[in-house]
């Protein structure tokens, strides 16, 4: 029965992997619960600084901060690519990589040196094996990002911003629109892009002054525009693995069908078979 | 009497959400206190604790950086860091 015990051993081993992938299924699932929680906590910051700064700044005293203003041709390009350090999560890490590529081929047509500061093993790894230069590369980031780590990963570019050694940062990471749809999306983190003003304009109070208030808002609204980027990113990641594992786990289970009916059938073919040859036997005793 | 409706905003979570007879704040330049009817206000926060005189008690957090702004009776504290104390 050579056949029977060879389907055999493939039916126990598409059984341990199903049982890997189902597990993985479930903590993917619980991790994303906590990581789409973080996604939903960040909001309310950012909707009370966007308020603000959409309130305090105007046009005009946009060439008075550093972080607000455009520069007249974008020569020097950062961008910050958000990946995951693991795989087994489908084409997540490999959509945000294309979607990074794209990005700076199309910076690069515009005459733009970009270089690359990228969050993840899997994009550093990606562009490593390109050979492209990678200017810093964080793969100490895990599922639960922090306002600090997101500080860590913005203030120096901010810094070469102001200083002017830098003419754009974007951000490429993946939207966390609901749990089944994740694209990845390319943000222009610096010069800042003021939200637009909603709600009726009031007379405030200033202490001290709007100048002084909007100049330490700026930097608070970059980090905590990288801090979202990082948070939906990782809610992305969780949703991806669910969804690749749970196919796993379906693919899994039809091959499993499969292979045991498969299997049932070679063995009841052998039984008859058998049958047949005793009842051959007999018959030839008899005559 | 009139309330002020108070929530405390950190990047990471909402602290607070809920009534309060009064809020003392660590401003840029000093503690400063907020009750009902207060004028629009926006100012800068320092580092310091941020005292809410909330109904069933007084609520105390450690904030640092951020803003305190307050619009008919209604007080956001948006802060950079913020931490209960117990």
């Amino acid at each position: 029965m050579a056949k029977g015990r060879e389907l055999k051993g493939r039916i126990k081993s598409v059984e341990n992997t199903r049982k890997i992938t189902r597990t993985m299924e479930m903590v993917a699932a619980s991790k994303m619960k906590r990581a789409t929680d973080r996604v939903a906590s960040a909001r309310p910051y950012a909707l009370a600084l966007g308020d603000v700064l959409a309130r305090l700044v105007r046009p005009e005293i946009a060439e008075r901060f550093p972080l607000l203003r455009q520069p007249t041709a974008t020569k020097r390009v950062a961008l910050v690519l958000l990946t995951a350090n693991r795989g087994l999560c489908g084409a997540f890490n490999t959509n945000l990589i294309r979607e990074a590529r794209a990005r700076i081929a199309e910076l690069e047509g515009q005459g733009a040196s970009v270089e690359l500061h990228i969050v993840g093993k899997k994009g550093v790894a990606f562009f490593k094996y390109l050979g492209r230069t990678i200017t810093n590369e964080r793969i100490d980031i895990g599922d639960r990002p922090s306002a600090a780590d997101a500080a860590s990963i913005i203030d120096g570019l901010t810094d070469r911003f102001a200083k002017g050694e830098l003419d754009a940062v974007h951000i490429t990471y993946a939207k966390f629109k609901s749990a089944l749809s994740t694209p990845p999306s390319t943000e222009q983190v610096v010069p800042v892009v003021p939200p637009a003003s909603q709600g009726a304009p009031r007379d405030f109070l200033l202490a001290p002054n709007a100048d002084v208030i909007v100049e330490a808002l700026l930097p608070a609204y970059v980090r905590n525009l990288v801090y979202r980027a990082l948070v939906e990113t990782a809610a992305g990641e969780q949703s991806a693995r669910r969804t690749a594992m749970k196919n796993a786990t379906d693919n899994a289970s039809d091959m499993l069908t499969l292979l045991k009916r498969t299997y049932n059938s070679a063995r009841q073919a052998q039984i008859t078979q058998e049958i047949a040859e005793i009842v051959g036997g007999a018959a030839a005793l008899q005559g | 009497m009139a309330a002020l409706q108070v929530s405390v905003i950190s990047p990471e979570q909402v602290l607070y959400e809920g009534t309060a007879s009064s809020v003392t704040a660590p401003a840029f330049d000093g503690e400063m206190g907020i009750l009902p009817m207060h004028a629009p206000l926006m100012t800068l926060l320092g580092t310091g604790t941020l005292q809410v005189q909330a109904n069933d008690g007084l609520k105390r957090f450690r904030v640092s950086g951020g803003f305190l702004q307050v619009v008919d009776d209604t007080v956001r504290v948006v802060t950079e860091e913020a931490s209960a104390i117990a």
